[in-house]
């Protein structure tokens, strides 16, 4: 044992030294000569660089593109070019590019580059030129030639208000994104439409490349690389032909309307303003959004790269009424007589009326408490013994006047079904988003006692009036008053009502493919509710009876076309201070719909006359028809 | 000299072994632990953070590890060490046969194929095989009281020499290494004569030399291992490890530049910061203070087991303590002397510090073991 014991302090001995060695190491390196390593520390550093993703691409239910990506090869300027090299480099730059020296300056000077990038001086650039400068770098301080990606919106303003746009990422977006994927200043984000809902998608990973560079600024080595991954490509449900065709046939209907006599002014000649308009095409089997159309437009090229002030200003002014705005979500409009179809719904739930019950229409209405206040159809046309059906084909407000009167009662007396119109409103979707994947949605507004109540506590001055009224109700069932709704909404219900009584969420977006075209994921449709449809049959009746039976308020715009293709509703909002709003719902084939069409028309008129045939042509697109050019002659058309 | 005395005596020392529980041997570990975990957030965290990822993910899965190492701890301490005996041959069949089948199926990682990846659970075979060669290797040699003559040595060497065989095939070179000096040791300590043992260390160099000029090592191995030699060859190539963690230890100074304010650490410049060469991150931001504490602990950890080594009561019981003792010095010294540049860059773990689990958990394991060793004492 005793030599072991001898072995054992042997190794303890040979513990210590080696302890004792890194001892003393460490404090010759941190206290003794520490000075030299902190200079090295300091002269020592890593510059991180991101290369940016390739955006994934925009495609239409087809596969054709609507979005992707232009490579461009550039030359571009450092920022960090030193005033020196500049008055070198930028005569040099202008002879070789053939342009001139006051326009590279001004490019240099550009705000709308991004201050965290290289100015992209020329595009397109011949690869003689690119390797010029590569092979020329004393003579080209701070300038680069690289491959640089841009955005390409392939048709123009085509679905604008849907694919949105991409810009350079600004502090709020920079701080909603923090930890979600690591963006920097200077980076690309979708902006609007489903360049925006889609981004998580569309972006894809950026590259890095870590450079570690001397106190100078050169660099020694790259410590890390990493590609960059291409974002997903994004499918959506929208045919393009059929967007195409909505598109020209509500701007052919504005343009129409503006030459059209405003024949409710009588204090002389004057025309439709029809400012603006949008057009929603669904597929009511699923949700999915076939077109969809909002007038005044833009074109998304021309963010691309940087939209200038002036431009972005015009863009957002009143005058020009606000083409950025998507109205066929976030415009709220009164719906007018479209509204009938919630109306019917509410009715019949109500038990108010049955679909065989006839109502004598001699042209106006009074509640009974109230009977010297008249409630007239339009131009106080009697249509004498209608059902509900024949009062939906030829728009009798006295019918729908009536069961918003007989409802207002059983309201006051605690009736069952007194709240029908507000129940069947909220379950058809009204009042609230329909959540569709993109940007901006309103919500609308189904008004009732709590509400009028509220707004008026809020605001006593512009809403004297605490109390729900008999005309609340009564206007309400004709779509006037205070109901708002977004045309998306409405088209949804209509499908909902068309398809036998699913209330999908609309859906933009078919499916999300990776850059080699393997899917992703594939969004399945949305079923928010089922919704009641009693009297289905005979509502389809009447609606169809508005496109082909004698009085039908939308007969004439459709003659022609063969039985059973369409049915639909007109409708005529009445608006302060404004013209009427044109609105047409439409769906196809008539009685077992496949796709709604809705249009509507700012100050466009009545519903036959403006929103009408913006729809037909829709329709001849869908059903394969020939498609017939909305004629700018002045007409009218009598509506509701 | 009464019977009754001394089964009194014998009955409370059995009934309470924990009470010869030392405190200096157990604590240190902890301590060193963690630390350990507040380096590898310093290290990892502004990486994570660009990523998008959880700062914390590899402190939690360290964590979780420490605790597993913990258990194993106090298992190794439950058992009294004369059943780890047999126990051990046990373990020492099960962890070479992993290492066989690691070589077949394991998960590649920077060229070398060392672990099984089970979910999210890795097991380094490699780790294992360190505690169970000290167990079977210290059982072996004990047997044999006088000394051991020729044949017992070529015994131990083949008890030693298959797992690092296999170990070498992965290849591992830094585990080697480790495994060599544990059986250097125990054979040294175990009654190997004298020139059998300056065989044998020639014999461990000529191994090295065969083995770098046959390629049986890696290139990179070879270059890191020659660039420590040559002075500045080629700096921004494979000597890049050692200048950037020479820079990042040198610019600590005195007392460091303060917790998470590292540049070098915090600008990710040292390769396998949170793992090989995680004393540069202690170094650089908390200086020598930081250094020489770290250093200490590990002091006071090998002074303990010394210590226990001594006091063994059986030959069993000493060379257990000096094979983990020889584990814990080499790691050590060979570890933080790479980060400082004293010694060669080789891929070993400072114990209880660097990132991985089978490490800290064959640790702590190790330290069961000595304690263990300690506490029986008089059984």
């Amino acid at each position: 044992m005793n030599e072991h014991r001898v072995r054992v302090s042997i190794v303890g001995v040979i513990a210590l030294a080696l302890f004792s060695a890194l001892f003393a190491r460490l404090w010759y390196l941190q206290v003794a000569a520490s000075g030299e390593f902190v200079a090295a520390a300091q002269s020592n550093s890593v510059r991180t660089l991101q290369e940016p993703p390739l955006r994934g691409r925009i495609f239409d239910v087809k596969g054709r593109a609507l979005v992707d990506n232009r490579i461009a090869s550039a030359i571009t300027i450092d920022r960090k070019i030193t005033d020196e090299e500049r008055g070198l480099v930028v005569p040099r730059l202008a002879e070789l590019l053939g342009i001139t020296v006051a326009e590279i300056e001004e490019k240099l000077d550009d705000p709308r580059v991004s201050p965290y990038t290289a100015v992209p001086i020329a595009l397109d650039v011949p690869y003689e030129t690119l390797v010029y400068v590569s092979e020329h770098q004393e003579d080209f301080p701070a300038v680069r030639g690289e491959q640089l990606a841009y955005r390409r919106y392939v048709n123009g303003s085509l679905g604008a208000h849907l694919l949105g746009y991409v810009g350079e990422i600004n502090e709020d977006e920079l701080a909603a994104q923090l930890g979600k994927g690591a963006y920097q200043l200077g980076d690309t984000i979708g902006k609007n439409g489903v360049e925006q809902t889609y981004e998580s998608e569309l972006r894809g990973k950026p590259g890095v490349r870590r450079l570690e560079v001397d106190s100078s600024g050169r660099v020694l080595r790259t410590i890390e690389t990493r590609r960059p991954r291409p974002g997903n490509d994004v499918r959506l449900t929208i045919d393009l032909d059929i967007q195409r065709v909505a598109e020209e046939s509500l701007a052919q209907g504005m343009l129409g309307a503006r030459a059209m006599q405003d024949e409710t002014f009588k204090e002389g000649y004057k025309t439709y303003a029809a400012p603006a308009g949008a057009v929603v095409v669904l597929d009511a089997l699923d949700g999915s959004v076939v077109a969809m159309a909002s007038n005044p437009t833009f074109d998304p090229n021309e963010f691309v790269g940087g939209i200038a002030t002036p431009r972005w200003d015009q863009l957002n002014d009143k005058s020009g009424h606000f083409p950025l705005t998507n109205r066929a979500l976030s415009g709220q409009y009164a719906p007018g007589s479209t509204w009938k179809l919630v109306t019917a719904i509410g009715g019949l739930q109500s038990g108010a009326i049955t679909p065989g019950k006839s109502i004598t229409d001699k042209g106006r209405y009074s509640y009974p408490t109230d009977p010297q206040r008249f409630f007239d159809n339009d131009n106080r046309i009697a249509y004498g013994s209608v059902n509900l059906a024949r009062a939906l084909t030829v728009s009798s407000d006295v019918f729908f006047y009536t069961i918003g009167g007989d409802l207002y009662y059983r309201q006051r007396r605690d009736l069952p079904g007194g709240d029908a119109f507000q129940e069947t409103a909220r379950a058809y979707g009204f009042g609230a988003l329909t959540g569709i994947a993109l940007p901006s949605e309103q919500s609308g507004r189904v008004p009732d006692a709590a509400w009028k109540e509220q707004i008026n506590q809020a605001n006593p001055a512009a809403f004297p009036y605490p109390d729900w009224l008999p005309g609340d109700n009564i206007q309400f069932a004709v779509g006037q008053g205070d109901v708002l709704t977004t045309p998306l909404q409405l088209a949804n219900a209509y499908a909902a009502f068309g398809n036998g009584g699913t209330l999908f969420q609309p859906r933009v977006a078919a499916e999300i493919t990776d850059a080699a075209g393997k899917a992703v994921s594939t969004p399945e449709p949305i079923v928010i509710r089922q919704v009641p449809t009693p009297g289905r049959a005979e509502i389809i009746d009447g609606l169809t009876g508005a496109v082909y039976a004698p009085k039908g308020t939308a007969v004439e715009v459709f003659s022609g076309f063969p039985e059973g293709i369409v049915s639909g509703k007109t409708g005529t909002a009445q608006v302060a201070n404004k013209q009427n709003t044109s609105w047409f719902v439409g769906m196809t084939p008539a009685a077992a719909p496949r796709y709604v069409v809705l249009a509507v028309v700012e100050e466009g008129g009545y519903g036959a006359a403006t929103a009408a045939p913006i729809v037909r042509r829709v329709m001849q697109a869908i059903n394969g028809m020939p498609l017939t050019e909305i004629a700018v002659t002045a007409g009218g058309g009598a509506d509701t | 000299m009464s019977g009754a005395v001394l089964t009194d005596r014998r009955a409370r020392l059995q009934a309470s072994p924990l009470r010869h529980l030392d405190p200096l041997l157990v604590i240190p570990p902890l301590l060193i632990t963690a630390l350990g975990l507040v380096m590898i957030y310093s290290t990892k965290r502004t990486q994570l953070e660009q990523l998008g990822e959880d700062p914390y993910q590899f402190v939690k899965r360290q964590a979780v590890a420490a605790v597993l190492g913990v258990v194993a701890m106090i298992a190794m301490i439950a058992i009294d060490y004369h059943k780890l005996r047999e126990l051990a041959i046990w373990g020492y069949g099960v962890t070479t046969l992993m290492l066989v089948a690691v070589l077949g199926i394991g998960a590649d990682v920077k060229g070398a194929q060392a672990r099984f990846d089970i979910g999210s659970i890795q097991i380094q075979p490699a780790e294992l095989v360190k505690l169970f060669l000290v167990l079977v290797l210290a059982g072996y040699v004990a047997m044999h009281r006088e000394g051991l003559d020729t044949g017992h040595l070529l015994v131990a060497l083949v008890i030693a020499g298959l797992p690092m065989g296999l170990i070498m095939l992965e290849p591992d070179l830094g585990t080697d290494l480790v495994l060599m000096a544990i059986t250097f040791t125990i054979l040294a300590v175990g009654g190997v004569k004298a020139r059998h043992l300056i065989v044998l260390a020639l014999a461990g160099a000529s191994v090295a030399v065969v083995a770098v000029n046959v390629g049986v090592l890696e290139q990179y191995q070879i270059d890191r291992l020659t660039s420590f030699a040559v002075e500045g060859s080629d700096p921004r190539g494979s000597g890049y490890n050692q200048d950037q963690s020479e820079i990042a230890v040198g610019a600590g100074g005195l007392t460091g530049q303060g917790l998470f304010e590292g540049t070098q650490t915090q600008s990710a410049y040292v390769p396998e910061q949170h793992t090989d060469f995680i004393f540069t991150a202690v170094g650089e931001e908390l200086g020598f203070v930081g250094g020489a504490t770290l250093l200490g602990l590990f002091g006071l950890v090998v002074w303990r087991t010394w210590r226990a080594a001594v006091l063994a009561d059986d030959r069993f019981g000493m060379l257990c303590c000096v094979g983990v003792l020889a584990m814990f010095v080499f790691q050590v010294f060979e570890n933080v002397g790479m980060a400082i540049g004293i010694m060669p860059i080789t891929g070993i773990p400072l114990p209880f510090m660097s990132y991985g689990g089978s490490s800290i958990v064959v640790s702590f394991a190790c330290i069961g073991l000595v304690a263990n060793v300690h506490m029986r004492r008089f059984s």
